[in-house]
């Protein structure tokens, strides 16, 4: 499964457009969650108008958190998306094996059963979360709770029987005109690293939606041998599910 | 968090479920978390908890954590906990998942104590430890242990609520509160086993006798200094504690081996502590003292007036 987790406090204002770049992403199995993240007042109707937007497209959910509630969030999110990805397979063979369209039509004996193999497969299957970060100028006083956040999500993902890796980006790069730079490659445990983010002042730009597309890149990028066929699960759900 | 529907049943509305047709009528609303709404309602002259649920597949993975340790037959009970399973069809149109349970007459740990008074605490803990010890003999953590999901009744007597967090040994707690969570403390690990549920367990000594600053402590640390030893410190600087720390720092730092050793060190230092004041009559014992001589003064009066 893979998931990209936006964090962000306001609107993109260069490149391609976010729920451009969420929809693609969504085509290539990655759903996309977002939070937007508050410190005092609010996003603006317009922001909080463009995450759900950018959700929506990429097939995952949005949120609003302020700064304290973070980790909660991204944790939140980060389930809920797992679950709803594994509910999205286990309906199409629900309509295939049992005939049923939905999980509520079943009786409860046979719900017991279904939802017991998403559980498992919930806990077991390969999981990677690329964070992606916009670290413009607005972002800095919450950059310490973003950190926090993920410090705290690779805790519980560590704490997961599947094998589970997060990657970290920021947005926008460096002044030569990179969308977006790697901080962090796929890892299982962030114990060692002392910071993610640099602490630099950022250009005012915010090219969400060209970040998101390189992030997608990333996905694409082969991955060392150990983490061929992330999907494997999704291959074998009718082998549990009957 | 709230729940995703916010219609509350009112007051003698019927339940009937759509698979099993059995009726319920409800009483009042008991409480409302993450995963639903809890109401008391009535079957047949008997009370029972009902939990309705927003979200079937979350309200589902609850009822099968039930089935499984009523299954594994763990609790030495007469009355079984889960009760029934089925859907009920809202007034809205849609179908809401619920399962009834058990009603469990009791009052939340922390009103309990504050009612009763702190010298339950040692009786209602043990109590708790003997619940968990009986979850953990099925290889399942508790997970979400805090005040608000122990129910106290009469005499001490402990039932968990709530077993959303309930999790099988080795695999990732499904719901914690963060500042009863091993992670959050820096003292561990997000996977399911005994010493999860003990350092919640630590933690809640120390709610119980000081929430304030337990949540000034955790406010004020830096995400990377929040630690066991900070906890024990704070539990160091509460008087009635202080006999406790050798038994907190076994549950925060984690060592333990199992439930039982937690519960017979438990054991050990309520004997201490029930020791120490043998040599003085208790409080509870003057008054009843009191309040008998006032009888037998009274009961005099009254033979001699009457015999005169
Ligand atoms: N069997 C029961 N008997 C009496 N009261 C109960 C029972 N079960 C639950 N309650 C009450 O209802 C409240 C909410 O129930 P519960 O904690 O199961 O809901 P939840 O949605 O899982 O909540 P949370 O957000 O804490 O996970 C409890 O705090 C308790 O006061």
């Amino acid at each position: 499964m893979k998931q990209i987790l936006l964090i962000t406090d306001g609107c993109s204002n260069v490149g391609v457009s976010p729920v451009v770049a969420a929809a693609q992403a969504h085509a290539e199995g990655i759903a996309v969650n977002v939070v937007g993240v508050l410190d005092q007042g609010d996003l603006g109707e317009f922001g909080s108008a463009e995450i759900e937007e950018i959700a929506r497209a990429g097939g995952g959910l949005s949120r609003l958190a302020h700064t304290r509630q973070l980790s909660q969030t991204v944790q939140m999110l980060t389930r809920k998306t797992v679950v709803q990805t594994i509910q999205h397979a286990v309906h199409r063979e629900l309509k295939q094996v049992l005939g049923a369209s939905s999980i509520e039509e079943l009786p409860p004996e046979k719900r017991g059963e279904v939802v017991r193999v998403m559980d498992e497969l919930s806990e077991t299957s390969k999981l990677r979360v690329a964070l992606l970060i916009d670290a413009s100028a607005s972002m800095k006083p919450k950059l310490a709770a973003v950190e926090e956040a993920i410090r705290d999500l690779a805790l519980s993902l560590q704490a997961r029987q599947g094998r589970s890796e997060i990657a970290v980006f920021h947005f926008p790069g460096s002044a030569h005109g990179d969308e977006c730079l790697l901080d962090l490659d796929w890892t299982t445990d962030v114990r060692g690293v002392h910071q993610f983010l640099p602490r630099l002042q950022m250009r005012g730009t915010t090219p969400t939606g060209p970040a998101i597309l390189r992030v997608v890149d990333h996905f694409r990028a082969p991955a060392p041998r150990s983490y061929r066929n992330p999907d494997e699960t999704d291959g074998q759900m009718s082998d549990y599910v009957v | 968090m709230t729940t995703s529907f916010d219609w509350r049943l009112p007051r003698g509305t019927v339940i009937r479920g759509k698979w099993k047709r059995s009726s319920y009528r409800v009483e009042r609303l008991l409480g409302e978390g993450a995963n639903g709404k809890v109401y008391l309602v009535e079957r047949q002259r008997a009370w029972y908890a009902m939990k309705i649920g927003a979200d079937a597949v979350d309200l589902q993975s609850e009822i099968n954590v039930l089935q499984a340790i009523a299954n594994a037959k763990l609790v030495s009970r007469s009355e079984p906990y889960l009760v029934e399973v089925d859907d009920y069809s809202g007034t809205d149109g849609k179908e809401y998942p619920f399962y009834v349970m058990r009603y469990i007459r009791g009052a939340t740990l922390s009103d309990f104590l504050s009612k009763r008074g702190m010298e339950w605490f040692p009786v209602a803990g043990y109590s708790l430890l003997v619940k968990l010890s009986e979850l953990h003999a099925g290889r399942w953590t508790f997970g979400d242990l805090k005040a608000e999901n122990v129910l106290v009744s009469d005499y001490g007597r402990v039932e968990l609520v709530d077993y959303g967090g309930v999790t099988a040994f080795g695999k990732s707690v499904r719901q914690f509160t963060e500042i009863y969570d091993r992670g959050y403390w820096n003292a561990g690990s997000r996977s399911a086993d005994a010493g999860y549920d003990l350092f919640s367990f630590g933690v809640l000594c120390i709610q119980v006798y000081d929430a304030r600053r337990l949540a000034a402590l955790a406010g004020s640390l830096l995400p990377q200094n929040r630690s066991p030893e900070e906890l024990l410190k704070l539990a160091q600087s509460i008087p009635a504690l202080r006999p406790l720390g050798d038994w907190l720092a076994k549950a925060l730092r984690g060592t333990f081996s199992n439930v039982e050793e937690a519960a017979r060190e438990w054991q050990q230092w309520q004997r201490r502590t029930s020791g120490r004041s043998s040599s003085v009559v208790p409080r509870w014992m003057k008054g009843l003292f009191v309040a008998s001589a006032a009888l037998l003064a009274t009961t005099i009066y009254w033979l001699l007036r009457t015999g005169a």
